[in-house]
């Protein structure tokens, strides 16, 4: 017995090591990048990230694309379109011959389709604010409906036919009244077509007597400003003009969806690969959880004859170390972060190019907090951090010293050239603190700064640290929190300085300027302005574009002589991608569309020297240390 | 036996209910949600989000859903990854973790016993003191170390293996070495005090006076009392190992369960910290009873209660 035992140990020890080290094989892809941390979701209703948007990117294709480039709106899914006098009303001409991978055509209809679900309540998109610039959307989404407003009712009851995740039967008509003082949620009273009836949000049948459940009550979506004139026109209606709405309707989130493939198989059995329906340049393959993504070349895509990639790899790696270990011994051809210990030994490289981003690294400051509350001592701050120190010795990857809140190098992109707030100046910040009532720091109450936990944070945050002591001879406090706790403290306005960044999600200053209306939610200084929020909304009406961009520049000037944030530094987008890849174009966005990028073939021959014997420079330390998930 | 084991398949239940019920509360104890993140969204947004994943609801009646789910084997969905469910993300982790493991484990053991019997049988002499010296080593390492090493070595220096990722046997043996040393370093260590103690003993000498050769006598005789020791060390390393490590998963790219346990927690993921949770409890406990089983077997002394 005790002899048959040891036997099958045996045989079942030497059975699982087989097992555990067999493995399939998987040819490998034409090009292969490291997409930083797992994605979160291929469905673009509901994702955010730079990782999910290079491969919903590639999945699927909005009514515009990037130009790679110059990041310009380019017709995509829409072959030309057209804007009303008023700024305010966009006419799209769609694509005839465009097709989803199922080989159906791809037409108005499903943008209609796509908005309205990216929009609705249930969907609960966190880029939903981007589209509220459509007329209606807010209150659609937001359930805002009073009387008389337009109101649809969605019933328990579901069209006959309809595919298993089909929305039930939708109810319209005009509020008659709304009772919201007995009833919660409220009970709405409707004329519709057939009569007068009264319709509640509750569980299917929780309803009181003589009232309709309903799923979702909102207002009612035909009177949102998304029209669907007829298969290949499109019409959107804005409540104010928005110059940066065509670069929009190319931001990935906005990204349409096969209405029969959702309503098949209803999330997330959708986004399985052998169900996603995509329009894009590319398919998905198949998809492993923090491994890789693999996506293959689709054959139904309209621009397929310039698309020259048969497949990609996407690796989900989060370390930027391992992306560099992979990267120099040549398993990948592009990644889109490298370790901070060796930036400086990477400048030398021509396939390290570090890119201005549209990025902001920025100290937030709550006003409310003595002595913080005082403009003269912030300003004092502020003009005593040595950003040239930061960016020079800490971060070293070519970051830039920030004066102002937009990012100046988005002067090269649009016509607005940020105004700064003074310069390092240690004497007149010296002045200004006496002046406040603190000569040489002397009576200060206790600052403290708050980042969460991270090397980098923490070097920055004690460099400035130094740099208050040294010209200001103020003591200052450092605390970290986890990621959490951070936020919450953030929230929660329990903190006196806090660091803080900003990656704009779209080329115009209104993506940063925006962060100090009164009303943001981002705005979490206490800082509140009413000339700044004036600045701010005269600018969206403004129809005249050069008129716009002065009233930015006066609200920006606002801003940063009251200083509720020291803006610090610009971030770089820094990737490394090998010399024979084409198509890939540095930019401010850190932007780099599959379906541009190419393998020159013949630059490639010399891939097994450039990647085992890195000869332009000496090999970077492989260096081991987890790094931080932020930086 | 039976009785033995329907009475720890009890007692599983109860820890696996008190280990759902503690990770839970402590869980939403924790500053922070699932959808926290430096982007602020739109009070109204924020709602839309929390009703849809159903996080509006009373503690008690999310705790009630949640357990009930559990209890029918539904472990829901990832609040982060919500493409999946995380018995899928599980489904996908596991084998990974666990491959790497068993190779890790194959390592730690055929490296770590032999070296500990040598230096039991050597005691005192410079080759005791030379593995030995490596175990020291092989423990005070912290396993990052040893990775960075090997990877300058052998995947820069001495081009041999791949520096990362998953899918070839080449890519699986740097990471299970660096798994599984620290542990061959513990077995090591272990199985010369167990030897040196068995040793020691009375039998083991009267095996010697009847003529026995001392090959004999360490194989036949010692080594199996000396691996008690071993094996209830081995016990829970087994949970440990098959559920993958952070950073050996993160250094080397490697897609196993490991980063799930941290990040999880980190994150806020509540249903999936959740399942990794419990699985874990599972797989320790689960070690645990085979390896009280395993003494009875080792030692025709002991029987089970």
């Amino acid at each position: 017995m005790r002899r048959f035992i040891g036997f099958s140990i045996a045989v079942a020890a030497v059975a699982l090591i087989i097992w555990a080290v067999s493995f399939g094989t998987l040819p490998p892809a034409d090009f292969t990048f490291c997409n930083g941390d797992e994605i979160k979701t291929i469905d673009p209703a509901i994702s955010t990230g730079q990782p999910e948007g290079r491969i919903i990117w590639a999945l699927f294709e909005g009514l515009c694309r990037w130009h790679p480039e110059t990041l310009e709106p380019i017709p995509g899914m829409a072959e030309r379109w057209d804007l009303s006098a008023d700024k305010r009303t966009y006419t799209f001409w769609l694509r005839r011959g465009a097709l989803w991978s199922d080989g159906t055509p791809v037409t108005a209809h499903d943008f209609g389709y796509s908005f309205r679900r990216f929009l609705h309540p249930a969907t609960a998109a966190e880029y939903g604010k981007e589209l509220w610039y459509i007329e209606g959307a807010r209150e659609f989404t937001t359930r805002d409906v009073n009387l008389g407003d337009p109101i649809e009712m969605e019933l328990y009851d579901r069209p006959e036919d309809a595919l298993p995740f089909t929305p039930g039967i939708v109810l319209r008509g005009v509020v008659r009244a709304v009772d919201s003082a007995t009833a919660d949620p409220p009970i709405y009273t409707v004329e519709t077509g057939d009569g007068v009836g009264r319709f509640q949000r509750v569980a299917e049948g929780a309803a009181a007597e003589g009232v309709t459940a309903c799923r979702m009550i909102t207002y009612d979506f035909e009177h949102v400003g998304v029209r669907v004139i007829d298969d290949h026109t499109l019409e959107i209606r804005l409540n104010h003009p928005v110059p940066y709405f065509l670069q929009l309707m190319g931001f990935y989130p906005f990204s349409p969806v096969n209405r029969r493939c959702v309503e098949t198989h209803g999330y997330p059995g959708w986004t399985r690969p052998e169900n996603v329906v995509g329009n894009g340049a590319f398919r998905l393959k198949f998809r492993r959880v923090r491994d890789r993504i693999r996506l293959e070349k689709s054959p139904t895509y309209w621009n397929r004859d310039e698309v020259t990639l048969e497949t990609v790899d996407a690796l989900a790696v989060k370390s930027a170390t391992t992306m560099l270990n992979l990267y120099m011994t040549g398993q990948v051809d592009w990644i889109t972060a490298v370790p901070n210990e060796v930036v400086s030994d990477l400048m030398a490289r021509d396939d390290f190019q570090p890119t201005p981003f549209l990025a902001l690294y920025y100290y937030l400051i709550n006003v409310e907090q003595p002595p913080l509350d005082d403009r003269r001592v912030r300003r004092a701050l502020a003009m005593t951090i040595d950003r040239r120190e930061i960016v020079e010795r800490v971060t070293l990857a070519g970051q830039t010293p920030a004066y102002s809140l937009v990012p100046d190098h988005i002067s090269r992109y649009v016509d607005y050239t940020p105004p700064v707030f003074g310069s390092f100046d240690p004497e007149e910040a010296r002045r200004l603190l006496a002046e406040a009532g603190y000569p040489g720091g002397r009576g200060l109450p206790r600052i403290e700064l708050l980042y969460n936990t991270s090397e980098s944070h923490k070097a920055i945050a004690e460099v400035i640290q130094a740099q208050w002591k040294r010209h200001l001879g103020v003591d200052i406090g450092l605390r970290n929190q986890e990621w959490g706790a951070y936020l919450t403290s953030r929230r929660q306005r329990r903190y006196m300085i806090a660091r803080a960044g900003w990656i704009g999600d779209y080329v115009d200053p209104n993506t940063f300027l925006d962060l100090f209306v009164s009303d943001n939610p981002q705005n979490q200084s206490g800082w509140s302005n009413a000339e700044y929020d004036g600045l701010i909304q005269a600018a969206q009406r403004e129809l005249d574009e050069q008129r716009r961009m002065e009233l930015f520049r006066e609200a920006e000037e606002i801003v940063l002589s009251e200083m509720p944030l020291i803006p610090i530094y610009v971030y770089v987008s820094q990737s490394m991608v090998r010399p024979y890849v084409t198509g890939f174009y540095p930019n401010i966005q850190d932007m780099h569309p599959l379906w541009a990028i190419g393998i020159d073939r013949q630059r490639m021959s010399g891939r097994a020297e450039d990647a085992r014997m890195p000869g332009l420079a000496p090999p970077p330390r492989p260096l081991s240390r987890t790094d931080e998930a932020r930086r | 036996m039976i009785a033995f084991l329907l009475r720890r398949v009890l007692w599983l239940a109860i820890t696996l209910w008190v280990v759902f019920t503690v990770s839970f509360f402590l869980m939403r104890a924790v500053p922070g949600g699932p959808f926290s993140q430096e982007r602020e969204l739109e009070p109204q947004i924020a709602e839309l989000i929390q009703e849809r994943y159903r996080l509006d609801d009373p503690l008690w009646m999310q705790y009630g859903r949640e357990l009930s789910g559990a209890l029918r084997g539904d472990l829901g969905y990832s609040y982060r990854k919500p493409d999946f469910s995380n018995a899928e993300i599980i489904a996908q982790g596991l084998p990974v973790s666990a491959s790497l493991g068993i190779v890790a484990l194959a390592f730690a053991l055929v490296l770590g016993l032999p070296a500990g019997i040598v230096s039991a049988v050597r005691r005192g002499s410079l080759i005791d003191a030379g593995l030995m010296l490596a175990a020291t080593i092989g423990i005070a390492l912290p396993n990052f170390v040893i990775a960075g090493l090997l990877i300058i070595l052998l995947v820069f220096l001495i081009p041999l293996f791949p520096a990362g990722g998953w899918g070839s046997l080449s890519q699986l043996i740097l990471p299970a070495f660096c798994l599984g040393a620290p542990y061959a370093a513990y077995i090591a260590r272990l199985t010369r005090t167990g030897m040196l103690d068995v040793l020691s003993q009375d039998y083991i000498r009267t095996a010697y006076a009847k003529g026995l050769p001392g090959r004999l006598v360490i194989a036949r005789h010692a080594l199996r009392l000396a691996l008690v020791p071993v094996t209830s060390f081995l016990g829970p390393a087994v949970a440990g190992i098959l559920t993958g490590s952070l950073v050996i998963e993160q250094i080397f790219a490697i897609p196993g369960l490991g980063a799930h346990f941290v990040e999880a927690a980190l994150m806020s993921d509540y249903t999936l910290a959740m399942a990794v949770v419990l699985l874990y409890t599972v797989l320790l406990y689960t070690m645990n009873v085979v390896v009280d089983i395993s003494y009875s077997l080792i030692d025709p002394r002991v029987e089970l209660d």
